[in-house]
């Protein structure tokens, strides 16, 4: 009897991990189809095409694939410090008495719902923003800001639950040697946890370049690469949330669905080298 | 009551009513202890498991430190100070009275690193000095002709008992006054077990030994004076050969005879 159970217990779980990959294909397959029209109307060249002209049927995915990449490249540039810094501080430095309250503080800010991000952005960071830069306040500076501001506290909390991992026996072992706290951080804690840390940072990297509804409201959807940060601009998920609604001919559907597919593959790298990292690190250990 | 001897050697640490309670403990997990340690001899410390040998040997280095709650009563006298006073340097304390575990803990980085970080930690920068001391080390833990020729190579290359002396070659680089070695051998086999007995041995020259065993041969072989512990007090604290062979406490002789633990 029990053979049965395990029986059909190994094969729906079977066809419950076939399910998965097909899902994954069938999407794929389907923004592959749909793309199709864009990709034969432009080719390579709607990867450097910078017009994005809906009037005219001209559409050039560039200013959006660099502003999606220019917004997470500042958010990472100003999370990531950060988020090393709080783990740091919540693994190895804080009393304990802090670090339980500020711990569950950092995954309640983790767990906020990116919109909420977006609003708090909209109305509080843009008006700061035109403050202190002029312009509108709203574009890639604002929406990097934001970005970081959502990145934070998971990126924090993931690397600090990496730099858990460490062994105390580790760690006493270079304490009963006569190190600091700060030695054990440097020396021991961040070399054992490094492919941890890598891996979350590649994680939160692979949430801030696909985020749409925290930097919706405060990125400008306005395609035009501009060399000043402050200055109106779009990424790929804020065109998609903006113009889906308004795509009135099949070619601007189409390439709607090639900017979709684009994103896929994107962030479809950044995990596999995550993926790559945290697989690594389990065999090592 | 308890029979403790008074040593004739010059005494390294001693031990005046030490009591130690875990954070979660109500009552203290040692009680009222006091005990001489022997200078350049080896201690041994036995007992049935649960009795506080580890808590005791930790202690001695304030690793309890490390871990909020934990509070420490009497004293511990080092170098004619009281060791658990809260003014204590403890980064100072730890250079001074090292300590080897259980498990061997070589950390993610290269032997030779790995021997040279205490060293470093006191700020010796120079190349040849950190070259020299590390081979010393090395070869005063019997690892050199196996670690000379992959210096550079991760330390986790090296089997248990390779570690296990590297451990031990990385707490003497920094010369410490006593080291604190908690069932080095329990992780090894026969053979590395051997070579860790035969170390000890030679290492009490110059440096004053505790070692925690479950092994009574072990504590046999490798002691000058043996202390039995249970429930957390010090039963008997005697020379080696004379515990084993006329030990003065009842429950001492039930514990060596094998009648419980
Ligand atoms: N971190 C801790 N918190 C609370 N109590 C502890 C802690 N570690 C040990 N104890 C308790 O303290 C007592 C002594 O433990 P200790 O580890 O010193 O025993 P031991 O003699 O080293 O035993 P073993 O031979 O098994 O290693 C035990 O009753 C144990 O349950
Ligand atoms: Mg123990």
């Amino acid at each position: 009897m029990s053979v049965v159970i395990d029986k059909v217990f190994a094969l729906s779980t079977k066809i419950i991990a076939l399910l998965v990959l097909l899902i994954v294909a069938w999407i794929f397959t389907v923004l592959l189809q749909h793309s199709m029209e864009s990709i034969n109307a432009f080719g390579f060249d709607f990867l450097t095409e910078t017009k994005w002209a809906p009037n005219l049927e001209k559409f050039g995915a560039l200013p959006a694939i660099t502003g999606s990449v220019i917004s997470t490249f500042l958010a990472m540039l100003l999370a990531v410090p950060i988020a090393i810094g709080v783990a740091i501080f919540l693994s190895e430095i804080a009393h304990h008495r802090l670090k339980a309250p500020v711990g569950v503080s950092i995954e309640l800010l983790a767990a906020i719902p990116s919109v909420v991000y977006g609003m708090w952005g909209l109305f509080y960071f843009v008006p700061i923003i035109r403050d202190l830069f002029g312009g509108l306040g709203i574009g890639m500076l604002t929406a990097g800001i934001v970005l970081a501001i959502m990145i934070l506290p998971f990126m924090a909390a993931v690397t600090r639950d990496a730099m858990d991992t460490t062994p105390d026996i580790l760690k006493e072992s270079a304490y009963a040697l006569g190190a600091t706290k700060w030695d054990v951080v440097k020396d021991i804690i961040v070399p054992y946890a490094k492919a941890g840390i890598i891996g979350s940072l590649i994680l939160a990297l692979g949430r801030a370049i696909g985020e749409t509804m925290a930097v919706t409201f405060v990125m400008g959807n306005v395609h035009k690469i501009s060399t000043d940060l402050t200055a109106p601009a779009t990424s790929i998920p804020v065109t998609l949330a903006n113009e889906f609604t308004e795509a009135d001919t099949d070619l601007y559907f189409s390439s709607l669905f090639e900017l979709s597919l684009i994103l896929l593959v994107i962030s479809f790298t950044i995990i596999s080298i995550a993926k790559f990292y945290f697989l690594r690190r389990k065999r090592s250990l | 009551m308890a029979t403790i001897i008074d040593v004739p050697e010059e005494k390294v640490l001693h031990v005046n009513n030490f009591e130690f309670t875990y954070a979660s403990s109500e009552t203290p997990n040692i009680k009222k202890l006091s005990m001489p340690i022997a200078k350049n001899c080896v201690t041994a410390l036995i007992g049935p498991s649960g009795c506080g040998k580890t808590t005791l040997l930790r202690s001695f280095n304030r690793m309890h430190d490390l871990y909020p709650g934990n509070t420490y009563e009497g004293e511990v006298l080092f170098e004619g100070r009281n060791i658990l006073d809260a003014k204590e340097d403890l980064i100072q304390l730890r250079t001074k009275i090292g300590m080897i575990f259980q498990k061997p803990t070589a950390f993610p980085m290269s032997i030779f690193d790995n021997v040279a970080y205490g060293l470093r930690l006191q700020g010796i920068k120079n190349k040849s000095e950190l070259g020299d001391r590390v081979e010393k080390a090395l070869k005063d833990a019997a690892i050199w002709n196996e670690a000379k020729d992959r210096l550079k190579h991760d330390a986790n290359g090296l089997s248990g008992g390779q570690q296990q002396r590297l451990c031990i070659a990385r707490a003497i680089a920094v010369e410490p006054e006593v080291l604190l070695f908690d069932e080095p051998t329990s992780a090894l086999d026969p053979i590395s077990t051997q070579g860790i007995e035969m170390l000890v041995s030679e290492l009490k020259e110059r440096v004053s030994i505790i070692i925690v065993t479950h092994n009574m041969q072990q504590a046999a072989r490798v002691s000058d004076y043996t202390g039995f512990m249970y429930l957390g007090e010090l039963i008997e604290l005697g020379e080696t050969e004379e515990l084993f062979v006329t030990p003065k406490e009842k429950l001492t002789e039930e514990y060596i005879t094998g009648k419980f633990g």
